[in-house]
């Protein structure tokens, strides 16, 4: 498995960077959002607020308990009904449970990473469910059967050639690669789609426990569409998207908003949590929330990783890192992505299985200054290394590379030894030298070394070390003048 | 609680390392915004104006279209100008649907129409056939319960004869909001919200519905209305005129059953 995961996130990345589209798409992207968030952060007034929510967030999950229980209790007393889901199979037995008593043939979803989480789609479909993304970059990501590559603009990999063709393939239209006329094709064919579904499945930004409400945030409207016109609404929500009061949501969104796309707000935040009341005109007749642990509460239990639960899913942290800034969110190989990926993913999904993503990063620090919340991500992801070096029973982690383990324990050895030390660098100088190509570097490196030079190449030995050199520099000094005489001529 | 709640809850208290729960209004009780909201009802005419100022400077760069008038017949004239000169997206029909709210009514706009071929629905409580209005409608009109200028938002909270559809479904969106509405910021907002009682579902609405998701190339109207918008009306809100509106409330109706 890991071997294969291993390969997978390779090769991925590498068609990540060989992709012209990609590169430019997500320079752009980097270019504006990246670093207009960060241009915000430094100009913003209340400087404050990014470490009170931070501080709200984590006082949030002291409380967590009391926290959901209040949430449950407020959506239950509108109507709503609560699930509180230990397993992703828990959560998909439980929609599919809702799915069969109300009949349901056609599912609506509005952005939600945590039914990517949970896989649910085919679950459904095996019911013979339709199940229709409706975020625009979702479905275009949907009707071309591959996988949202940002946490808020999915289909980033794909130009409006690319779009064009598939519109014109699956939607039946002339080819066009004009954007409105693009969007025009799909809010028809959706507007269809949202206004005969029987059920809407979507996410939660951030629930308020004082309020009993879920709150979503969309541009299109298709969140909106989602959650009011199917006769059911299912909201899947992580068991930390929650906040305690409105006073601490107005600060949460804020941040969301601003460090997910630069405004002061999305065009749509709904507020929902029940189903319509007698008297309501419209919306669902059922709502249902289900809370998801999923091994979030392994996460809240350790201290060196609770804080990545505070995430709000801006994806500003994607818009700035080097790294994904090259390789793109397929790399990453599963729903979350980015430097929040990298930390995210192992702790949820495997860290031995993920083991690629935390040492793919390199540590340089751009997404913690970013994050809205001032999440440390480079001191968790050299936290996951760190498991990965020595494994970890608490995290089930094997030790990921014992070859490396050996050569380092070997290093150590020579390193602390200075006869075996000189002797090593003198023999690796007569080694080396068939490897030396033209431009005086290494190239290729026989076995394992291989890997290494595939990509870069390693400066040789140099010929001498420093400390021979300074040697010899002093014995032909005899007088060193004092520097401070020199000076004051 | 179900079964199911308990264990969940408990793994948590394991995972916090926690013996018991403390109850909520411990934790958060207390703190509540009546200041801020007896603050922001105090505003001056002079506040006033100058909120509808940002608010429309703020809307310019959400192509939310914005027209300050001074009463209801100064926003029925841009209403009808507006219903006049669009074309309908999804039928050959002009359908306009309203929210059941008394600075709609006292629009009479089913009058003006009456030598024209636009039909005005109003969503009154209760209608079976609200839906099917709505969805036939082009135009949408509802009224805003406050604005945020800050933001060029606005807020709406879903009541009785006053569907979420109104304002998402029809292709064009208009919103009246009266100016002694308009709050300044998202604090302000919040302050009114936390001071409404059993809040159920409702709405931040800033600009018309967008996408950027094709080559990051921004479109205006993605899934709900691609044009947008907010009629600030400078008179306030009289309790004299509320009989009127009644009458016409009941007129409207009529109308509606003619069609």
């Amino acid at each position: 498995m890991s071997t294969n995961k291993h390969s997978s996130y390779r090769e991925e990345a590498q068609k990540g960077i060989d992709s012209a589209r990609l590169q430019s798409n997500l320079s752009n992207l980097q270019n504006r959002f990246g670093k207009g968030v960060m241009r915000y952060w430094e100009e913003m007034e209340d400087k404050g607020m990014r470490s009170r929510v931070k501080n709200a967030r984590m006082r949030t999950f002291e409380h967590l308990d009391t926290i959901l229980t209040e949430l449950a209790k407020n959506v239950r007393a509108r109507g709503g009904q609560v699930y509180f889901a230990e397993t992703a199979q828990d959560a998909i037995d439980y929609t599919l449970s809702v799915a069969r008593k109300q009949k349901v043939t056609k599912v609506v979803k509005g952005k939600s990473m945590t039914s990517m989480e949970l896989d649910i789609d085919p679950a459904l479909e095996k019911e013979g469910i339709e199940v229709v993304e409706t975020d625009l970059g979702e479905y275009i990501v949907q009707l071309a059967g591959s996988t949202p590559s940002h946490i808020i603009a999915p289909c980033i990999h794909m130009d409006r050639k690319q779009i064009g063709e598939l519109f014109a393939d699956k939607l039946d239209i002339d080819y066009t690669d004009d954007p409105p006329t693009l969007t025009l094709a799909a809010r028809k064919a959706l507007r269809e789609k949202l206004l005969s579904a029987d059920m809407g499945i979507t996410g939660c930004n951030l629930a308020c426990a004082e309020t009993g409400h879920v709150s979503l945030v969309s541009n299109e409207g298709n969140i909106r569409m989602a959650t009011t016109m199917p006769k059911v609404h299912v909201a899947l929500m992580g068991l930390e998207r929650v906040v305690a009061t409105l006073d601490e949501h107005r600060e949460a969104l804020q941040l969301l908003t601003r460090a997910a796309a630069m405004q002061k707000l999305s065009t749509y935040v709904s507020f929902s949590g029940g189903p319509s009341k007698k008297d309501d005109p419209d919306g669902p007749e059922e709502f249902h929330l289900v809370i998801i642990d999923n091994g979030r509460s392994k996460i809240l239990a350790d201290p060196e990783f609770r804080e990545v639960l505070a995430c709000i899913r801006c994806g500003a942290c994607l818009n700035i890192c080097p790294v994904y800034g090259k390789i793109g969110g397929h790399a990453y190989n599963y729903p979350y992505c980015g430097p929040i990926g990298a930390v995210l993913t192992p702790l949820l999904d495997g860290v031995n299985k993920h083991a690629d993503l935390c040492k793919g990063e390199t540590l340089c620090g751009a997404c913690k200054d970013i994050c809205p919340v001032n999440n440390d991500l480079p001191r968790m992801l050299s936290g996951l290394r760190q498991k990965l070096a020595y494994g970890s029973d608490r995290w089930n982690v094997k030790q990921h590379n014992l070859t490396e383990g050996y050569i380092y324990r070997l290093w150590r050895t020579i390193t602390s030894n200075s006869f075996l030390y000189r002797t090593g660098v003198r023999l690796g100088r007569l080694i080396q030298r068939p490897f030396i190509g033209n431009n005086k570097l290494i190239e290729k490196m026989p076995s394992i070394g291989g890997a290494w030079t595939k990509d870069r190449d390693l400066p040789p030995i140099a010929p001498k070390t420093f400390a021979e050199i300074w040697r010899k520099k002093q014995r032909l000094k005899p007088t060193p003048a004092a520097p401070a005489s020199r000076e004051e001529k | 609680m179900m079964p199911n709640q308990n264990k969940f809850i408990e793994n948590i208290r394991t995972a916090l390392g926690k013996g018991s729960t403390p109850a909520f209004s411990d934790l958060y009780g207390g703190h509540r915004a009546k200041d801020a909201v007896q603050a922001l009802r105090k505003k001056t005419t002079e506040n006033q104006i100058q909120l509808v100022e940002t608010f429309q400077q703020n809307a310019k760069e959400l192509n939310l279209h914005t027209h300050v008038v001074a009463s209801l017949s100064g926003a029925e004239k841009v209403i009808v100008e507006i219903i006049r000169s669009k074309t309908p997206e999804f039928s050959h029909q002009k359908h306009v649907v309203c929210h059941d709210h008394p600075d709609i009514a006292g629009l009479e706009l089913w009058k003006r129409f009456n030598r024209e071929s636009v039909t005005v629905h109003t969503t009154f409580h209760p209608d079976s056939q609200a839906r099917e209005k709505t969805l036939a409608s082009f135009v949408g009109i509802t009224a805003a319960d406050f604005g945020i200028a800050e933001s060029a938002t606005i807020v709406q909270l879903t009541r009785q004869g006053r569907p979420r559809s109104t304002s998402l479904v029809p292709s064009i969106h208009i919103a009246i909001l009266r100016r002694e509405n308009l709050v300044a910021n998202l604090n302000e907002a919040y302050a009114l919200l936390q001071e409404s009682k059993n809040l159920d579902s409702f709405v931040f609405i800033s600009g018309p519905s967008k996408t950027a998701d094709i080559e990051a190339h921004l479109v205006h109207g993605a899934h709900g209305p691609y044009e947008m918008h907010v009629i600030l009306i400078s008179e306030p809100f009289l309790f004299p005129v509320d009989e009127e509106i009644q009458e016409a409330n009941s007129k409207t109706s009529e109308g509606i059953e003619q069609e």
